[in-house]
């Protein structure tokens, strides 16, 4: 059986290449780090490591015990399958765009997953600013289909791995816009900006992980548009660089809500999505968006230069 | 004595961490944006609040914040964070006290949530403003 853990390799290449990041931002971006957010979105990384070390083993015995139940039998030797790794990773994938856009759509799952997006900032140090609690939320029971398949749970993490790898390079302002074919099927910088972005025209957005062609089949596709500037963050930005209030902010909130509200409103507060409230007092995504749309109507939005003018790597004309 | 692969990578990362962070103020990466005018903090407004559109505003005298408020009498304190701003629309937890010195004076404002503490910003005229801001009785009534 293969013994491979693909982000634990990565990790040099991680550093190294926030690194070159970094040198790139003094001389032609150096608003695009503060070393405080750096620090937070590093400390970030390395406690979701530790976290899923020691919070992740109810998940493996999950699907442990779901793998008996396969349909499908790859063999003792599961691993010299070799059609089986393209195809999981595939599914994995699509399995990726399910979790990550219950991870935006219902808060129980949002009070993990928020810590990815609660940096003002979008280089590649926010790319390690994983959540340190997405083991106490369901998100992981959506692999149990592919454990189901037959899929063997390791071959399942390695791609889930590779997954993550692929998505870390994304997280950068500095690379406009990917050849055309690409930009087409692959998640790329142009594609998650716009989800990270706050702009109401972007919110909910481009859930992909690797294949961006998942939200153009199920409608949750928007391109980038050049003439707005983004603003990345969360909606009620935290105002703080503290680490631990930026891990459980969200979870605390959630808490107070459901302890707060009415008996026949607590669940909705856990399983709806954020922003819901029984009063109305606060707004979803939804909400803000058509509150832009009536707003901006049919008007021209301010001329402005993107994000990846200022600071792109490539030429005007030329793919990065 | 053998230390557990875990430990030895968790230490490894946070030498890493600490060098990356140290290496990004050594090299004086980040940026303080100033709020100098009215326009400005109506574009930082804008920010912390997508369409909030200030009638009103005051400017903290070093550019680190403001206090603006739009024509439905909602009152919100913007204050810098990092290389952009972070605020919030006053609720009836906020509270507000200033000290007045001739033609300027202090505000301290404690919007309610705990995290986000107190942003205190040097204006014109803050006896005005913190007594807007005491009289907030819901999100919508400054």
């Amino acid at each position: 059986m293969p013994d491979l853990n693909p982000t634990q390799y990565a990790v040099p290449l991680f550093v190294i290449a926030v690194l070159a990041e970094m040198i790139w931002a003094k001389f032609r971006a150096p608003a695009a780090y503060e070393p405080r957010d750096t620090l937070v979105s590093l400390a970030f990384g390395l406690g979701s490591t530790v976290a899923g070390a020691l919070l992740g083993g109810v998940a493996v015995w999950v699907f442990f015990a779901a793998y008996a139940y396969r349909v499908f039998d790859l063999g003792a030797q599961w691993w010299t399958v070799w059609w089986a790794w393209p195809v999981c990773f595939l599914l994995d994938d699509f399995k990726y765009y399910w979790v990550h856009r219950a991870g935006h759509r219902i808060r129980w799952m949002w009070a993990a997953h928020v810590n990815h997006h609660s940096s003002q900032h979008y280089n590649l140090s926010t790319a390690l600013r994983q959540t340190w609690t997405g083991p106490i939320t369901f998100g992981f029971l959506f692999a149990v289909p592919l454990v189901l398949l037959g899929f063997h749970p390791v071959m399942i993490a390695i791609c889930g791995g590779f997954n993550l790898i692929y998505q870390f390079w994304i997280h950068t302002e500095a690379i406009k816009r990917m050849p055309r074919w690409f930009e087409a099927v692959m998640n790329t910088p142009s594609h998650h900006r716009v989800h990270h972005a706050t702009n109401p025209r972007y919110l909910d957005r481009n859930y992909a992980g690797v294949f961006i062609v998942w939200d153009k089949l199920f409608g949750t596709f928007t391109p980038e548009v050049d003439h707005e500037p983004i603003r990345y963050g969360i909606i009620k930005q935290l105002g703080s660089f503290n680490l631990l209030w930026a891990v459980f902010h969200e979870w605390i909130g959630m808490i107070t809500d459901i302890w707060r509200a009415p008996w026949r409103h607590k669940l909705s507060y856990l399983l709806r999505e954020p922003g819901w409230s029984h009063d109305n007092s606060r707004e979803t995504s939804d909400m803000i968006r058509a509150r832009w749309e009536a707003r901006v109507g049919a008007a021209v939005a301010p001329t402005a230069t993107s994000v990846a003018d200022r600071n792109r790597i490539a030429g005007a004309q030329e793919a990065a | 004595m053998d230390l557990p692969p875990l430990l030895i990578q968790t230490a490894g990362s946070l030498v890493a961490i600490l060098a990356l962070a140290g290496l990004a103020r050594w090299m004086k990466l980040g940026s303080a944006p100033r709020i100098e005018n009215a326009a400005d903090a109506s574009r930082a407004a804008h920010l912390v609040e997508d369409g909030f559109t200030p009638v009103d505003s005051a400017c903290d005298a070093a550019g680190a914040g403001a206090l603006v408020r739009d024509a439905q009498g909602r009152i919100m304190v913007i204050r810098r964070h990092g290389n952009h701003w972070a605020g919030r629309v006053l609720t009836p937890q906020a509270r507000a006290t200033c000290e007045s010195h001739p033609g300027n004076g202090t505000i301290v404002i404690d919007c309610g949530e705990m995290r986000f503490g107190r942003t205190v910003l040097t204006i014109p005229d803050p006896e005005t403003w913190a007594a807007a801001i005491n009289r907030v009785k819901d999100a919508h009534d400054a």
